[in-house]
């Protein structure tokens, strides 16, 4: 399986010297991603790819490569394998369509692509699919022209049915910062299916978090047991739950549904986080990241009154408690009040609380207490606000680095998100590994997820 | 009484799919699920026999092979009180069945306010799941149902009755004892190892389980078995 990620020399059959030829994007792709293994176009006609010379007769390909990528007419894909089968090439990622999410399930070039794979021994991604985007080894496999280069690493891996979702994914990880390993196409999963990538994501030293998108479970026991057994959290984002979306489901990826409930009470069960959209794919990163919530009693923070009691209304909202604090401690917050008109209750406002100190002072004595199991901050920040607090631009990194650490030494998480212009917050988000969220309610929501996944742990 | 087993292979050798709901608690009881005291009555003097073992008041109802919506086919007399209202009720419902194999469950009226529902199918991914939700009328209005996989350990039965939007109704309320969650929780274990244990059976419906002071009832049941297993 892990030839699939990084092979260290792939083939890739069906490219052209020609505008409209897809095939030629995954060279460039490849390329672009900084992929260091060998690259060896395949095609029908002479001519050049990337300064590189197509090959049309497979008597000049070498020995030893460890991965086709397939990008032919369903006619030929066949044909194609046997090819990769003679050259000893065992893995192979069909991006082909044109299977039995066109034709049904009694598809001609589907029965010839299993008899030669069962020949050879070929083991297959898709068909139907754009194949895997490693940031760790640059293997770029979709047909379509992407800017690799802006993709981050990180150590969540995605498996997918989708290949419009492969990508997107790929984007929204790298825009949130929370990067990732892996995003798989898994297509039609002719040969391999998500119990076979799950367990290799299990064992892969580069994953941390398993993301999964699906439009059908084919075999949800196993996928269960799977789930119970790792250590990693798995997030789950299945779809295809509606009426409407089943009908499309059944030409886009021959896809069954599932009684939607069952698959609900399977999940929590098993302690699979189960998420409504990729957006909240990336919520759910950020918020794993944390230390584990080990209950539902948080203390927050926010600079505004108004934004204090939208958390509460958050906080309510998503089961969570916000325990009174002790007198003694809020007095001693209260002591770093600027006008001193504000009163200090939990959640706290510290609208009038214009300091660094009294922002550290209360979160760390807020996480010290038996009765506190996490942290919601939100905090205002702009450059001008930092020339306020008269230390520059330093103390967001310094305010941050203090988080962290406090977070880590007492176990318990931070949910932060900032109140600023957006472009403050993609600074933040881009310079910091400490989580963003991009939104105090999100935050909240972040920390049930959270939550929901340590509850079953 | 019969073993699990022997019920089962009754309803078999009879080629039926469904288990009546006479044979549907013998089996439930079985896996030491609380059912309500029943008898099968074919005859007036079996009837008396019955009202006189169990007490009134008493519910009657209609019981045949393959009878199922008991209520829409005008088969169930509720709150019957003494041994005429009895004898009325029986022969309305014998006329209404007008067939071979014909009898009258007589079983004892449960009472409580409060209905919910245990059930158990089979998914074609997840094997046998249990569910937990309102019962009675309320399974088909509010939907307010939640699954587990079988088998269920204690945790997956607290974590289905905490789950369900009308949680509340286990709880301690308008001056009802709360619910034991725990003999609840049981039930539904018991019912996810059912699954497990007989690959046969399709579906169960316990609906509904009513509480009664505080405890979890079986008032009604189906057990419906894998036609293509069955049909061998």
């Amino acid at each position: 399986m892990k030839q699939f990620f990084y092979p260290s020399s792939i083939a890739v059959f069906g490219v052209a010297d020609s505008p409209g030829n897809l095939a030629k994007n995954i060279v460039s792709n490849c390329r672009e991603m900084e992929f260091k293994g060998e690259i060896f176009p395949v095609g029908r006609s002479r001519g050049s790819v990337n300064g590189q010379k197509i090959i049309t007769e497979t008597d000049a390909l070498p020995a030893g490569i460890e991965l086709a990528v397939i990008l032919v007419p369903a006619a030929y894909v066949a044909d194609t394998l046997d090819i990769c089968g003679l050259k000893g090439i065992s893995h192979a990622i069909i991006s082909t369509a044109g299977f039995r999410e066109y034709s049904g399930k009694e598809n001609r070039f589907e029965k010839d692509v299993l008899a030669v794979v069962k020949h050879h021994g070929i083991r297959l991604i898709g068909p139907n699919c754009i194949g895997v985007i490693c940031t760790n080894s640059g293997l770029c496999t979709p047909f379509n022209r992407l800017r690799p280069k802006r993709f981050k690493k990180g150590r969540i891996s995605l498996i997918t049915q989708s290949g419009g979702l492969t990508v997107q994914a790929a984007h929204l990880y790298s825009e949130e910062h929370v990067g990732f390993s892996k995003v798989i196409s898994i297509g039609n999963k002719l040969d391999l299916n998500e119990i076979d990538y799950l367990e290799f994501l299990m064992d892969d030293q580069d994953t941390e978090q398993i993301h999964l998108h699906l439009e059908s479970i084919e075999n949800g026991r196993r996928l269960i047991d799977l789930a119970r057994k790792t250590g990693k959290p798995i997030i789950f984002f299945k779809s295809n739950v509606s009426v409407t979306s089943a009908e499309i489901a059944k030409s886009h990826t021959a896809a069954l549904v599932n009684d939607d409930r069952i698959v609900t009470g399977a999940f929590r069960q098993a302690g699979i986080v189960r998420v409504r959209s990729i957006h909240e794919m990336t919520v759910c990163a950020k918020a794993l990241q944390l230390p584990p919530l080990s209950g539902d009693r948080l203390a927050v923070i926010s600079l505004s009154g108004g934004f204090s009691v939208i958390l509460g209304d958050a906080c309510e909202e998503y089961g969570f408690k916000c325990p009174s604090l002790p007198r003694e401690l809020l007095d001693k917050i209260e002591s770093f009040r600027r006008g001193g008109v504000i009163r200090m209750a939990n959640p706290m406002d510290f609208g009038d609380v214009h300091s660094i100190e009294g922002l550290a002072f209360a979160v760390e004595h807020c996480l010290k207490l038996d009765h506190i199991d996490g942290m919601v901050l939100a905090l205002f920040y702009d450059p001008e606000i930092a020339k306020l607090l008269g230390q520059g631009n330093d103390n967001t990194q310094q305010m941050l680095d203090f988080l962290d650490v406090t977070m880590n030494a007492y176990n318990k998480p931070i949910a932060l998100s900032f109140l600023s212009e957006r472009r403050y917050i993609e600074e933040y988000k881009k310079n910091t590994p400490f989580p963003v969220f991009n939104d105090p309610v999100e935050s909240v929501q972040g920390l049930r997820k959270n939550r929901n996944y340590w509850k079953r742990r | 009484m019969k073993s699990p087993k022997k019920i089962l292979e009754s309803v078999m050798n009879q080629k039926r799919i469904l288990l009546s709901e006479y044979e549907s608690k013998q089996f439930l009881s079985a896996y030491q699920i609380p059912v309500t005291r029943e008898f099968l009555a074919n005859t007036e003097s079996e009837l008396i026999h019955a009202t006189n073992e169990i007490g009134y008041p008493l519910v009657l109802k209609g019981s045949a092979g393959d009878l199922i919506h008991k209520t829409e086919q005008n088969l169930v007399r509720v709150d019957i009180r003494n041994d005429d209202e009895a004898r009325i009720a029986f022969k309305d419902i014998m006329a209404v069945l007008n067939g071979t194999g014909a009898a009258v469950l007589v079983q004892e009226l449960v009472k409580g306010q409060r209905e919910l529902v245990i059930g158990m199918t089979r998914d074609r991914q997840f094997g046998a799941s249990v569910m937990f939700g309102l019962g009675g009328i309320f399974t088909e209005i509010l939907e307010d149902v939640t699954f587990r996989l079988a088998p269920l350990d204690k945790r997956d039965a607290l974590d289905m009755m905490e789950e369900i939007r009308g949680r509340r109704i286990l709880e301690n309320i308008r001056g009802m004892e709360a619910a034991d969650l725990n003999q609840l929780g049981e039930i539904l274990i018991q019912v996810g190892q059912i699954g497990i244990e007989h690959k046969i059976i399709k579906e169960i419906d316990i609906n509904p389980v009513i509480i009664s002071e505080g405890k979890g009832i079986a008032a009604d049941a189906l057990i419906v078995l894998e036609p293509a297993l069955v049909k061998k």
